[in-house]
């Protein structure tokens, strides 16, 4: 069955008719064309199409289609700053090795972006446990956890 | 992958209904992270999916001496629980170790329950709290405890149109203290073995016990023989062991992808002594 769902995009309302059978990830990269949410293991395990809906971090590949309707959804290319710059999340990930291939990356950042947005001061063991559901096979997650600590100081900093 | 209608309805009544369309070929979804990665792998082909997120008589928590969960109260909001934390330390911990932050702030205690994996997380913590789960369907409403709710792997006592509706946690015995033990071969990984344990103790002395392993027979079980040995005696080392023992003749572990049955038959005994060790607050 199909039906039209209406839906706050990366900060823009859209609409797009959907079939029921579909999830959030497949809307994403082939209704909306956008490609930096990336499918891993579609079991909720991998955490590489981590996305966030209404401000909180969900594996897009288990999200049902229908149930975006109403719902704010942000993406990494969300994150994009005026004049093109990069979210201080992702300067931080740049800045300190914390992407090797990429794949992960989009999901970790995504993940940090909801941790930080509710724990703005983490532990590394918050941090840990924040990107608990983000594996990564490149970086042994030593650079990760720099990055997301190093982002928070920052982000910590300018707000303060 | 079958494809399969969605339906969101607002109502139990409405929900009912659907299912009662589909005549067994719908499922019901709440937060979709155990009935999506089955209809994914083909393991479920439902013709449908009935959504249950919209239905208000599922929400909240409320708080009268004893919890009410609805049944799609999400992990999310339990994780983050101060009283849940405070009055029921096991549910709390279990919770916490759950999956991962993303299925979490999803998944439902519900889906958890009527999922009825052997390993469910939840389940040793609600099984030594006595809760009792309440089930609704068009023949009306029954209230089932929660020992009693599971009959085998992926298996409940609820009939095909039925819903978990809420769990119902008693107030705790005054001076109870739990905790959950959990064991995984890596963080977010389903149990391998899990326990709860509740106590209520009397200086040393232990008045009341309940221990609850998971993952170790075809239900997460009460552990009646173990908690034999407990019951009125002092806590020691030497009685820990005791117990141990029994534990490890009590559960029935199977050898599968995620470990063997002799582990696990160890791993319960360690798990049970460990969470006895978390709830006295180390007092051996």
């Amino acid at each position: 069955m199909k039906r039209e769902i209406t839906f706050t995009l990366n900060g823009y309302e859209v609409s797009a008719e959907v079939e029921s059978h579909r999830v959030l990830l497949e809307v994403l990269r082939d209704t909306f064309d956008l490609k930096g949410t990336k499918p891993g293991c579609g079991q909720g395990e991998c955490g590489a199409c981590t996305v966030l809906v209404d401000g909180v971090n969900v594996d897009s590949c288990l999200y049902p289609a229908f149930e975006i309707e109403g719902k704010t959804v942000t993406t990494i290319e969300g994150l994009i700053r005026e004049g093109n710059r990069l979210h201080p999340i992702q300067e931080a990930f740049v800045a300190h090795g914390g992407i090797q291939c990429g794949f992960c990356s989009p999901g970790m950042i995504m993940s940090a972006t909801a941790l930080l947005s509710e724990n703005p001061a983490p532990s590394d063991d918050e941090i840990k446990q924040g990107i608990s559901g983000n594996l990564c096979r490149c970086t042994g997650y030593v650079q990760i956890v720099e990055s997301i600590r190093d982002a928070a100081a920052g982000m910590k900093q300018n707000a303060g | 992958m079958k494809k399969f209608d969605y339906h969101m309805p607002e109502s139990l009544h409405e929900a009912f209904g659907l299912m009662e369309k589909y005549q067994g070929r719908a499922r019901y979804i709440a937060g979709g992270t155990d009935v999506m990665v089955r209809v994914k792998q083909g393991a479920a082909r439902p013709d449908a999916l009935i959504s249950l997120r919209h239905i208000e008589a599922l929400k909240g928590m409320h708080w009268n001496g004893a919890l009410r969960l609805g049944s799609m109260t999400l992990f999310r909001d339990l994780e983050r629980d101060k009283d849940v934390e405070r009055t029921y330390a096991a549910l709390a911990q279990a919770v916490r170790v759950l999956a991962n932050p993303q299925v979490r702030n999803v998944a439902t205690i519900g889906g958890n329950l009527a999922n009825a994996a052997p390993s469910a997380d939840c389940a040793p913590p609600l099984l030594v709290m006595e809760a009792i789960c309440r089930i609704d369907g068009p023949g009306g409403e029954r209230e089932v405890p929660v020992e009693a709710f599971f009959l085998g792997p992926g298996k409940t006592c609820m009939t095909e149109t039925e819903v978990l509706k809420a769990i119902e946690i008693p107030a705790p015995d005054k001076g109870a203290v739990t905790a959950f033990a959990k064991a995984g071969r890596v963080s977010q990984d389903i149990a391998l073995v899990n326990a709860a344990v509740m106590l209520v103790m009397d200086g040393p002395v232990c008045k009341d016990c309940r221990l609850a392993a998971g993952a170790v027979a075809p239900v997460p079980l009460r552990l009646k023989r173990a908690e034999e040995a407990v019951t009125g005696r002092e806590i020691t080392p030497d009685l820990l062991d005791h117990v141990k023992g029994i534990v490890e003749e009590e559960v029935r572990p199977i050898t599968d992808v995620r470990s063997s049955a002799e582990y696990r038959r160890i791993m319960s005994g360690v798990l049970v002594k460990r969470a006895i060790g978390q709830a006295t607050g180390g007092i051996v």
